[in-house]
């Protein structure tokens, strides 16, 4: 499964341009469904139909887009200014490397003096910093690049064995997992959706609508989740790379349906799958999205734990993805 | 053009106290529409019927309300204590005149006089040291003509001069004036035209959401007075955007990407046409697009925007001519109508 995640993770697609992953995920789910549709706001539907009479709908939701960096002005050096979409902490930015398209750019941060560096450095924010394109002027940058053109890291995939470094493990793991899921599941006892979603790392603006007129009787979104496991790691949270995948309580913008989290609870026990049970003190999925839909979806998050979340450099277990791929292809052949 | 902004402006219509806006609107435009409709919220919609034989729905947009403020106490001495209502500095405040209630009783807001300051000149006031003064010296006598929760709009006069207008509330009778203005004048089209005049938005995007449940668009777009940030004190690289420099198009916001097909669409039709605009500077700050991209099945939006300086103040000033190009390029869109296809393969 290690191919599939390189191809995802590889991929540059920030908030708002997820289409290139979209086509990749096509790609790779040629002949392993039974259709697929573009829903207005850009989110891409897949489906397999169910085989039993009594079946329902269970619709899996990953993020396609990715944090990144949006050019809001280019000076008359053809140095660029920049926003985020989505949390990216400046602080991360330092010394990384991005892109817009093709073209590679450096962030530094504005730098007069020593002391002026170190304040910048305490305080560092976007009215501070910068990105090099290599350009000397405004008008070669503009043959390269435009405002408002959206980029993110430039980084690649890097296979440590068990462990995965990648800059956008958030949310391509979550894809690549569902994407395995329809490729392994064979005959499907339930209707099964796959949701790759836009525009989750600017405010869940995908998930809120695309089970509008799908109306699944649950939906379980695959995420990245925080972990504890590094030196002085957040203490108030037990949660560990290669310990299996996480099933969500709660986080900050959503609390799991009982029957979701008991779902998936169930089918890791009785087959024998490892899990951790998650309650995270920040951040949201799109779980969030599937429960203020129409008059509400019964929702949960399954967690892939990770290292260096909005980072370049984003660290995951690859047991915990498999372990996610069987636990899902479980619970979704279940009798519900 | 402009033929209803120094109207508009004139109106009071704070969130929530829209319908003096509303009732304007409907004086002028109800008659001549295919269809009127009011919701529950307080949005008023209407329908210019397309004339061939498409279903496709376009979506125009503009909020109606204003920031303001509501009176939450009467002090023993008669003045009122307020909170705002969307979002005001209270800096913009001292000095200057407003009018209460519906029966406009004219007040001002004071502030220590310089002569009784020694080093808090600089420091910012509070929403707690904010008091609106109406002539009344006890609290029973104001009591009996401002009840708690009256609202209070800024007062200012509408002015052109040059190049350049000043008026309270351009956010968003700047947009309302727009949709006016293309109602006038509206492209021949095969496909239905709705104007949307919603309520709420300076306190929580609060009314789009209601308005596109009633129509149902395929596609919307959301005309806006945004912030132009163009200040001498400010670094240029900080600017949002700049007066003069035309209708400002956006491509991230506050809880949305702004649709790329649009986006694209706008900067084409723009520079196909030779019609000014620029691209915002800055991706902070929402508007109804983002309330729009997550109702329902979701309704892909776009963002035109007129640039403003001062907005949320009691005086603020746009452009006549990024106005007029704001309106040049709705108007291009609406005739060329590949916004209705952006969903069939355009993709």
């Amino acid at each position: 499964m290690k191919e599939i995640i390189q191809k995802l993770t590889e991929i540059s697609a920030p908030s708002g341009r997820e289409r290139v992953v979209h086509n990749a995920i096509l790609e790779e789910l040629d002949g392993y469904i039974d259709g697929f549709r573009f829903d207005p706001v850009g989110n891409l539907i897949v489906w397999k139909n169910g085989s039993a009479t009594d079946r329902k709908k269970i619709l899996l939701d990953a993020h396609a887009d990715e944090i990144g960096l949006v050019i809001t002005r280019i000076d008359d050096k053809g140095f660029l200014r920049v926003d985020p979409v989505g949390g990216l902490d400046p602080v991360r930015l330092l010394g990384a490397r991005v892109c817009w398209g093709n073209r590679i750019g450096i962030i530094d941060v504005e730098q007069e003096t020593i002391a002026d560096y170190r304040k910048n450095i305490k305080e560092l924010n976007y009215d501070l910093i910068y990105a090099d394109i290599g350009c000397n002027s405004r008008e070669e940058a503009l043959q390269h690049v435009h405002v408002g053109q959206f980029g993110t890291y430039c980084a690649p995939f890097v296979d440590l064995g068990e462990r995965m470094v990648a800059k956008s493990m958030d949310d391509r793991i979550g894809c690549a997992i569902i994407v395995q899921v329809f490729k392994e599941i064979g005959e499907s006892v339930n209707d099964l959706y796959g949701v790759f979603a836009v525009q989750e790392e600017v405010g869940l603006v995908g998930s809120q609508v695309a089970g509008f007129d799908i109306h699944p009787d649950i939906a379980i979104a695959l995420d990245v989740t925080g972990c504890s496991d590094t030196p002085k790691g957040f203490k108030r949270m037990d949660l560990a790379l290669g310990k299996g995948p996480a099933i969500k309580v709660k986080d900050r913008a959503s609390i799991s349906d009982e029957k979701v989290v008991d779902l998936l609870v169930q089918t890791a026990d009785d087959h024998h799958i490892p899990y951790q049970m998650e309650v995270l003190i920040f951040g949201g999925t799109d779980a969030y999205g599937y429960q203020i839909t129409g008059s509400g979806i019964k929702a949960g998050t399954l967690s892939i734990v990770t290292r260096y979340v909005h980072s370049p450099n984003e660290m995951v277990d690859y047991s915990d993805v498999l372990h996610a791929v069987q636990l899902l292809k479980c619970a979704c052949n279940k009798n519900l | 053009m402009m033929k209803w902004l120094k109207e508009l402006c004139a109106l009071h219509g704070a969130s929530g106290n829209e319908h003096p806006v509303k009732a304007f609107i409907r004086s002028k435009l109800a008659d001549r529409s295919d269809a009127v409709y009011e919701d529950g919220i307080g949005n008023l919609v209407l329908l210019r019927k397309g004339a061939g034989k498409s279903a496709k729905r376009l979506m125009l947009l503009a909020h109606m309300d204003e920031v303001g403020l509501m009176v939450t106490n009467i002090e023993e001495d008669g003045r009122l204590a307020v909170m705002p209502v969307g979002g005001v500095d209270p800096r913009v405040l001292l000095g200057k005149p407003v009018v209460i209630g519906e029966g406009e009783i004219p007040g001002f807001i004071g502030y220590q006089a310089i002569h009784l300051q020694k080093n808090t000149l600089t420091v910012p006031p509070e929403w707690k040291d904010i008091r609106v003064e109406a002539g009344f010296t006890k609290k029973e006598q104001a009591a009996e003509k401002i009840p708690i929760g009256t609202y209070i709009h800024f007062h200012t006069e509408y002015e052109e001069f040059e190049n350049r207008i000043v008026a309270k509330a351009l956010d968003d009778r700047g947009g309302c004036s727009i949709l006016m203005d293309l109602f006038e004048d509206l492209p021949a089209v095969d496909y239905d035209i709705y104007f949307g005049f919603v309520v709420q938005e300076e306190v929580g995007l609060r009314g789009s959401g209601a308005a596109a449940k009633l129509v149902c668009p395929d596609v919307a777009l959301v005309f806006e007075t945004t912030t132009a940030g163009d200040n001498p004190e400010l670094s240029p690289a900080r600017w949002s955007t700049h007066l003069d420099q035309g209708v400002a198009l956006s491509y991230l916001q506050g809880g949305y990407a702004l649709d790329s097909r649009i986006f694209e669409l706008l900067v084409d039709t723009a520079s196909r046409n030779r019609i000014p605009y620029q691209c915002k500077g800055r991706t902070v700050g929402g508007t109804d697009a983002t309330r729009l991209a997550k109702t329902m099945y979701g309704i892909p939006s776009g963002g035109l925007n007129i640039p403003g300086r001062y907005i949320h103040a009691p005086v603020s000033m746009i452009s006549k001519s990024d106005y007029q190009s704001a309106v040049d390029l709705a108007r291009r869109v609406i005739a060329e109508g590949k916004i209705v296809q952006i969903m069939e393969g355009s993709l």
